[in-house]
């Protein structure tokens, strides 16, 4: 009966029937996915924000706001002061190392060389094995005993060592990171026109001045998108700090970061209410990040 | 300058070819160095899972003698075998939830038509903006309360859909003609029907690149796993916790510690090496789009 009524122009009645059915089968297909969202997203946003302004422990809300007291704590805790100190040196060290490696990769993989597709896969592998993995790897490797002190003969364990662990994950993350850096590089290379080359070519300008003074500034969406993604991940740093100090951030507060004060107070200190207020610190400061990103981008695509 | 002195020294080779040769090799030399920082640890890992434990302190990539006793142990005494049926068993359900719900309604919000569609739509990339780290103690809370902690469903529920991959599979069926659309609905397919039968199996590669990069996601996952099953029971542990279980346990039984790392890497490098197009192209394309 569809079939025969799309012959003749259906009357006005049929038409708003089929529109009223099309809407409720699109209602029904997203109704899921934006409970899911709406339940475990953009509510649990204002519920954060809610839970901070109160003392807040395991067994739930007490009576009596908070006021602004979990915030006034987190502020003033040494620990997260720490946290912060930590998070900033890992993110100055992790960001253009990982940039600068990245890079480096793609810059090689984008010549005309045998095996290409081989190397791009073992440069891109580290980034997709799980970080609790690599980060256990890097232990054995990296222990007072192991292959890396062997090679430079000495006795450091790298990774229980306070003034050199956070340094060691920096090493780590860049090494695990340089892979997917290297694909939104190579992605990029691709994308410059040839022409710019040959003029250069032309004028008989060497590999080294072609590269510093047409390639790297070509790639400058490149440089800030890697530079944003990877910034942002930086200051999310967890999963490694965990793992190497058994989830305490020692030794000697050396491996705190930000999640992991907030886990640790939540899981270890059962204060939601200062948790809260630390997740809502981070989220201000990622978003503060995120903006600045949309709104250069913009800018430079409209220019 | 010292590849211009050998080429000098030979006239009858032009001098740009030799330096080129040597340039290339040199080059080749470099790479292969570079390769090497990135496959030895893995091997060397490997090499060690297959010693004794007094071998594990010598620096040597051959076990003397060869033993699998660090799998044997890990496999039944650690329970990894448990942790890996837990992983797997959460990898496939998140996965398939995400291939359907994702499908349904990045479909419906690619093709269907309906008012405040684009309003909804909204939800998706401002779902995107709100970390993990935000979300972790409403979600906690919401789970407690729900009795969802420490069983599997919490963890599935909160997992169901990501905006990332609805987001994605709406990218590709708007690439879809909406000729094959129309012909099932002469056949007088329903929409779910046409959803279904024409629709999905038509989004066939967008769906390979989910279900990798999605089960990826899953299998690695430490963070929440740690949070909704870390605290109680090891019967759910997941082959992350289980793996940073026997870190904080054993910390130098070097041996079953290199079996449990390759063990928690060993079927994504399986994946990897089968679909890595689909890997490449999927981390790019979520790149581009930002």
């Amino acid at each position: 009966m569809a079939t025969a009524s799309q012959a003749a122009t259906p009357p006005r009645s049929t038409m708003l029937g089929v529109r009223l059915r099309e809407a409720g089968w699109g209602y029904g297909f997203v109704a899921v996915p934006i409970a899911v969202f709406g339940l475990f997203f953009v509510y649990p946003f204002g519920y954060a924000l809610y839970i901070s302004f109160f003392h807040w422990g395991i067994l739930g809300k007490q009576a009596g706001g908070a006021g602004t007291f979990n915030y006034d704590k987190v502020v003033h805790d040494p620990v997260f002061h720490t946290a912060l100190k930590n998070i900033a040196e890992y993110t100055l060290g992790v960001v253009p190392l990982t940039m600068a490696l990245g890079l480096s990769l793609a810059l090689v993989i984008n010549q005309k060389i045998r095996g290409r597709n081989f190397f791009r896969s073992a440069f891109y592998f580290p980034s997709i094995a799980s970080s609790v993995a690599i980060t256990t790897i890097a232990l054995y490797l990296f222990n007072a005993n192991g292959l890396f002190n062997h090679i430079i003969g000495s006795k450091t364990p790298w990774f229980q060592n306070a003034p050199t662990v956070m340094w060691a994950i920096v090493g780590l993350n860049s090494w695990t990171s340089a892979g997917t850096a290297m694909l939104y590089y190579l992605a990029a290379l691709q994308s410059i026109p040839t022409d710019v080359y040959e003029a250069a070519a032309v004028d008989n300008t060497g590999a080294w001045r072609t590269f510093w003074r047409i390639t790297f500034p070509l790639l400058r969406p490149a440089h800030f998108f890697v530079l944003v993604i990877f910034g942002i991940g930086a200051l999310k740093l967890f999963d490694q700090a965990f793992v190497v100090s058994n989830g305490l951030g020692g030794p000697n507060y050396s491996t705190y970061t930000p999640v992991l004060y907030i886990y640790r107070e939540a899981f270890t200190t059962f204060d939601f209410g200062v948790a809260a207020a630390a997740g809502v610190l981070l989220f201000a400061l990622i978003f503060v990040l995120t903006l600045a990103q949309r709104l250069t981008v913009g800018r430079e695509e409209a220019a | 300058m010292t590849l211009q002195t050998v080429a000098a020294a030979d006239p009858f080779i032009p001098r740009r070819a030799r330096s080129e040769v040597a340039r290339k090799a040199f080059f080749y030399a470099v790479i292969v160095l570079v390769a090497a920082i990135f496959f030895v640890p893995f091997i060397y890992t490997l090499t060690t899972s297959f010693k004794t434990l007094p071998d594990a302190a010598n620096v040597t990539f051959i076990p003397h003698p060869w033993t699998s006793s660090a799998w044997h142990t890990i496999w039944t005494q650690y329970d990894f075998k448990t942790y890996i049926k837990n992983s797997v068993f959460l990898a496939v359900v998140v996965t398939v939830c995400n291939i359907f719900l994702g499908g349904l309604g990045g479909y419906a919000f690619a093709r269907l038509k309906f008012p405040g569609r684009e309003l909804l739509f909204l939800l998706v990339p401002g779902t995107l903006m709100i970390p993990d780290q935000l979300r972790l103690i409403p979600v906690f809370v919401m789970l407690t309360n729900w009795h969802l902690i420490g069983n599997f469903s919490g963890y599935i529920l909160i997992n169901l859909v990501t905006a990332t991959n609805l987001f994605f599979m709406r990218q590709y069926f708007l690439t879809i003609p909406k000729d094959f659309e129309e012909a099932a609905k002469l056949d007088g397919a329903g929409y779910f029907k046409t959803f279904w039968r024409v629709m999905l199996p038509l989004a066939l590669p967008a769906i390979s690149a989910l279900v990798i990069l999605q089960f990826q996601g899953t299998w690695n996952d430490f963070f929440w796993p740690l949070i909704l099953f870390g605290q109680g029971n090891p019967a759910h542990y997941t082959i992350q916790l289980g793996l940073a279980e026997l870190d904080f346990q054993y910390t130098v039984l070097w041996p079953q510690i290199c079996a449990g790392s390759i063990l928690a890497i060993l079927p994504i490098l399986a994946i990897f090496l089968a679909f890595q197009r689909y890997f490449i192209s999927g981390v790019v394309s979520a790149g581009v789009k930002g």
